[in-house]
């Protein structure tokens, strides 16, 4: 089906495509413009050392990669396509964030060239994942970009997927609130029980989303479904949330001389925002 | 679908978008993994420049330009420049600049009652944090 969409008379057009293109860089906009107007952002460029971007911009294809093939693209999509799509979001991410950091005068020509990339690669990244978010999901008329027919329940994805999905919107969303300092305050000034509740709103949060909520795109709770799937599912969910709190945070440096209670302190406090990402997020990019 | 049927499929303009993209992608992690492989991971290390102190707004202001050589990153830093004069308790500025990137310089201002020509002018960075 999806073949004959691709193949047929609405192919590929001058005019289709640069509509996708414009979706693709109002998408990267979108989810990188909270992230672009952050000074701890612009920090973490100059900060962060030149082998931690890489890891950084590495994961971020990772993904891009792990997006194209589970929710971007059609469905039999050559792994040579979802490359080609991975490096394309991923060209004008970073040129999205070059673009907007001029703007703004966070990058000029005086600027050491490290100093140059290093902001563009922390603030492209982000808005990578948008312009790929942005080119498949905010189309109008069902699926605007690649065809995407038929793959919309959730649960015909495989766990993999969902997995996938699942840090995809839990970096989108917590990525925003990750760099600033109230994270390390409040993870500081807390008490373990505070903690705690932190810990168990994040994973009540999930489950309700996912299988309570009627959330857009969540499966209602069928016979089929035992109390066992849900709490292994949300135990998966929040799984999926704290690691990906825990990439952010590491990126950012703020696991440096940090003993493990408070590292762990700072995961769950982001833990909510990852949690709400790895559900909620994740069914609306799928929306 | 094969590889070649969506190789059709794609308008000239995707490939040239992607072109660029690869241009784009392949400059940044080239150049991000030849920082990290030829970079050195040296503390930061900080030096104050004086310029040429000049009458401004009742007081002698002299540009301070502050150097880091280092491939560390310094927060916090703390710049104070020091004038002594012959016959006259040395006086001393300060200033706060909020980070210094490796590889970097970053510029301020310091001012004095009375004309540094006259006395020897003294800068250091007293203290930085590491991020």
């Amino acid at each position: 089906m999806t073949t004959e969409r691709r193949a047929g008379p609405d192919a590929r057009t001058l005019d289709r495509t640069l509509r996708e293109y414009a979706r693709g860089i109002i998408g990267g906009l979108l989810f990188s413009l909270p992230l672009l107007y952050t000074m701890e952002v612009w920090w973490a460029g100059f900060i962060a050392r030149p082998s931690v971007l890489l890891v950084y911009l590495l994961a971020g294809f990772l993904l891009l990669f792990g997006y194209n093939r589970f929710a971007g693209l059609h469905e039999d999509a050559s792994w040579g396509e979802v490359a080609f799509e991975a490096v394309e979001e991923m060209g004008l991410g970073l040129l999205v964030s070059a673009g907007i950091l001029w703007l703004i005068g966070q990058i000029d020509g005086g600027m050491p060239l490290s100093e140059v990339f290093g902001k563009i690669v922390v603030e492209g990244v982000p808005a990578a994942i948008g312009v790929s978010v942005g080119a498949a999901q905010l189309g109008g008329n069902g699926k605007g970009g690649q065809g995407m027919k038929g793959r919309d329940d959730d649960e015909s994805r495989g766990l993999p997927g969902q997995v996938v999905l699942g840090i995809c919107g839990a970096v989108l969303f917590a990525s925003n609130v990750a760099p600033t300092e109230e994270i390390v305050q409040i993870a500081a000034k807390s008490t373990l029980w505070r903690m705690l509740g932190l810990a168990l709103l994040s994973f009540a949060l999930g489950g309700i989303i996912l299988f309570y909520s009627d959330f857009t795109g969540s499966k209602p709770l069928a016979p089929k479904n035992g109390l066992g799937t849900v709490l292994s599912l949300s135990v998966i969910n929040y799984a999926v949330a704290l690691a990906a709190s825990a990439f952010i945070l590491w990126f950012f440096g703020r696991f440096e001389g940090v003993s493990l209670a408070a590292g762990l302190a700072q995961t769950v406090t982001l833990g909510v925002a990852s949690s709400l990402g790895a559900s909620a997020g994740r069914l609306l990019l799928l929306s | 679908m094969s590889a070649e049927k969506s190789r059709i499929a794609k308008h000239p303009l995707e490939w040239a978008v992607f072109a660029v993209s690869l241009v784009v992608v392949i400059a940044t992690v080239g150049y991000l993994a030849y920082e990290a492989i030829a970079g050195d991971d040296s503390p930061a290390a900080l030096s104050v420049e004086l310029g040429r102190p000049e009458p401004r707004g009742g007081a002698w202001a002299v540009p301070v330009t502050v150097h880091n050589r280092g491939d560390e990153t310094a927060e916090g830093v703390k710049v104070e420049v020091t004038l002594e004069s012959p016959g006259a308790a040395p006086e001393t500025a300060d200033f706060d600049i909020a980070f210094v990137p490796r590889q970097s310089k970053r510029e301020g201002w310091v001012t004095f009652r009375s004309d540094p020509s006259r006395g020897r002018l003294t800068g250091r960075a007293v203290g930085y944090e590491k991020p």
